[in-house]
């Protein structure tokens, strides 16, 4: 059958139908198991649930009906008031309940979707948070490592390079090379100093904007534990 | 006058109330699902409008909680002492969320209307006795409860958030202060509602014991899509007014202490009730000795550290010991907390008190169980009859 394991199953719109309960397949399980995949029957088996609570109320909701009609036309037929025959007080509260009990599923409906969104959104915040601290971490391990190259080789050259009497040349050329590293460092230290108050900047001007957009706009949600009357 | 539980009792021997009869009842209006308690709040709401300002926007979760009470209320019905104690704290809880007696009533005749619509014909005058006089004792039994908590405690409390401090990516420390002054006992929560989600409440625990001043200290880890824990962590909450539900909860030093050192274990922000029980042990004129393990999936995550290595370094009673996810950057313990915990020996001898994060806990408290603890030694988070 065509429409199996999906979730068109809970949907408010496709029901169920007799002919699906006779067609119905499942996929075998894996090699070395028998029998059908575990997830895909209790769906099924969850689908018929929801099926069978949906029959339930419907008969419980004609069955008032048909009772209600039903005393009503001995009512009626006992002398009362024959326009009250299909149309009565009783009818109106239970017709007011229905159109709130609609409404509010609906209000929950929105309400879940805009939570629904409103968590996609942070989990995505959330997400491109981790990968530029990752990001930055990396940046700057390859700085440190460099660096720390560069004064190893620097270290290990001054030691095996430098005889102990110098010529005031070579003095010259240590100076220049001490010179040189110095230099060197400063640079890998502002860069890596820009580099990081430019993340610093990146993450105030986010929260700026957050602190700015929550002050605008009030949201709803659902509680955990606010137990009911 | 309410009727007591030796009428219930009485009545329960003279078969007057058919205990059986009604959890058939109920078993058959149960197959309704979510009908039962949107059919109920809407005739409670059409016939009482005011009412509906007590509950939130969505009531999606709310109506799971009417319909897992009742299923409480009904299977327990038989063992008065154990619903008494659910009843009691229901009706002390629901008055933060502005329940008064007059409530109750508009409440049962919604409750007696929504059974009699989905009973069909299985309705009947004994049946609606039955139910009416189970509702008559709950309601009696919440609202004496409600009105014995109105002279010890307000039904809430003022919150001024005095300070703000984002302590990591997603955790803020919030100080809060309460009007009236608030006693509690160190380790215990209360329900916070920002202003911005209205009659939405989350618990939270303090992070220290009652100070002079009476400050409280809160620490929120934004949750994703948590409304509340968005509105807590984010700087826009700095200075507005939050309502506090009163302390609950169980996590704290038995009175007086049993004498045995202590051995905490926290997972994230649930740092802060076991801070709190620092706070008071470094009170006490001779204190246990102490290993607190902090855990957290990244370094950045250990947002109280500093605090708490400099209560480590002015204590020789307490050691900290830090600990990050397996994989994470750290110069330290890695891997799980559980494990980290294990690694430092044997703990059999001392009180364990653990919070964080459901299933760190439970492993944990698992892993103490096996190694030889014993279950009046460990200690955690019980919200009981509030338990989601």
């Amino acid at each position: 059958m065509e429409r199996a394991l999906t979730t068109a199953w809970f949907d408010e719109e496709s029901r169920l139908t007799p002919e699906e309960l006779q067609t119905v397949t499942f996929p075998m399980s894996r090699l070395g198991r028998r029998g059908y995949e575990e997830e895909p029957v209790q769906g099924f088996l969850r689908a018929v649930h929801a099926e069978f609570v949906r029959l339930v109320n419907e008969r419980t909701s004609l069955w008032q009906d048909v009772q209600r009609l039903r005393r009503r036309i001995i009512a009626g037929e006992a002398g009362g008031d024959p326009d009250g025959v299909l149309f009565g007080k009783e009818d109106a509260h239970i017709h007011a309940v229905r159109i709130l009990s609609t409404a509010q599923v609906t209000a929950d409906r929105y309400v879940a979707d805009a939570q629904a969104y409103s968590s996609r959104v942070t989990e995505e915040a959330r997400l491109r948070r981790d990968d530029i601290m990752r990001e930055a971490q990396q940046h700057s391990d390859m700085l440190l490592e460099d660096a720390h190259t560069r004064a190893r080789e620097a270290a290990v050259s001054a030691l095996n390079v430098a005889p102990p009497p110098q010529t005031d040349r070579e003095r010259q050329a240590a100076q220049a090379e001490l010179a040189y590293l110095r230099t060197y460092s400063d640079v890998y230290r502002a860069h890596l100093r820009a580099y990081t108050e430019g993340v610093l900047r990146g993450i105030e001007e986010w929260e700026r904007k957050e602190a700015a957009s929550l002050q605008d706009r009030p949201q709803g949600h659902t509680d955990r534990r606010s137990i009911g009357h | 006058m309410p009727r007591s539980l030796n009428w219930w009792r009485r009545r329960r021997k003279a078969r007057l109330l058919d205990v059986v009869r009604l959890r058939e009842s109920f078993a058959h209006v149960a197959t309704h699902g979510d009908e039962l308690p949107l059919f109920f709040y809407s005739d409670l709401f059409i016939k009482h409008p005011e009412v509906r300002e007590l509950f939130p926007v969505s009531m999606a979760a709310q109506r799971g909680h009417l319909v897992d009470a009742l299923v409480k209320i009904v299977s327990q019905v038989d063992s008065v002492n154990d619903l008494t104690a659910f009843l009691q704290g229901l009706g002390r809880d629901h008055r933060k969320f502005g329940a008064v007696a007059e409530h109750y009533d508009a409440v049962g005749a919604s409750l007696l209307a929504t059974l009699e619509h989905f009973s069909g014909s299985a309705w009947t005058p004994e049946l609606a006795a039955d139910w009416k006089a189970a509702y008559e004792l709950v309601g009696s039994v919440m609202t004496a409860a409600a009105r014995a908590d109105e002279e010890l405690r307000p039904a809430w409390w003022r919150g001024t958030v005095v300070a703000y401090e984002r302590r990591a990516f997603d955790v803020s420390v919030l100080f809060v202060r309460p009007e009236p002054r608030m006693d509690y006992l160190p380790g215990q929560s209360v329900a916070i509602e920002s202003p911005s989600r209205p009659k939405l409440w989350r618990y939270y625990s303090m992070a220290n014991a009652p100070r002079r001043d009476g400050l409280l200290e809160f620490h929120i880890r934004l949750i994703d899509g948590g409304a509340v824990s968005m509105a807590l962590t984010s700087a826009a909450i700095a200075d507005t007014e939050l309502r506090l539900g009163p302390p609950v909860g169980a996590l704290t030093l038995s009175d007086p202490v049993s004498g045995r050192d202590l051995l905490l274990i926290a997972g994230s922000t649930g740092l802060a009730p076991l801070k709190a029980i620092l706070d008071q042990v470094a009170a006490l004129e001779q204190p246990p000795r102490v290993h607190l393990f902090f855990g957290a999936r990244t370094a950045d995550g250990l947002y109280d550290l500093d605090s708490l290595e400099k209560m480590a370094a002015q204590y020789q009673w307490l050691t900290i010991t830090p600990a990050v996810s397996a994989g994470s950057r750290f110069v330290g313990e890695t891997g799980s907390l559980p494990d980290v915990v294990a690694r430092h020996g044997d703990w059999s001898t001392r009180d364990a008190y653990l919070a964080g994060p459901t299933e760190m806990v439970q492993e944990a408290v698992a892993r103490l169980a096996s190694a030889g603890m014993a279950q009046d030694q460990i200690h955690i988070e019980d919200f009981g009859w509030s338990e989601p």
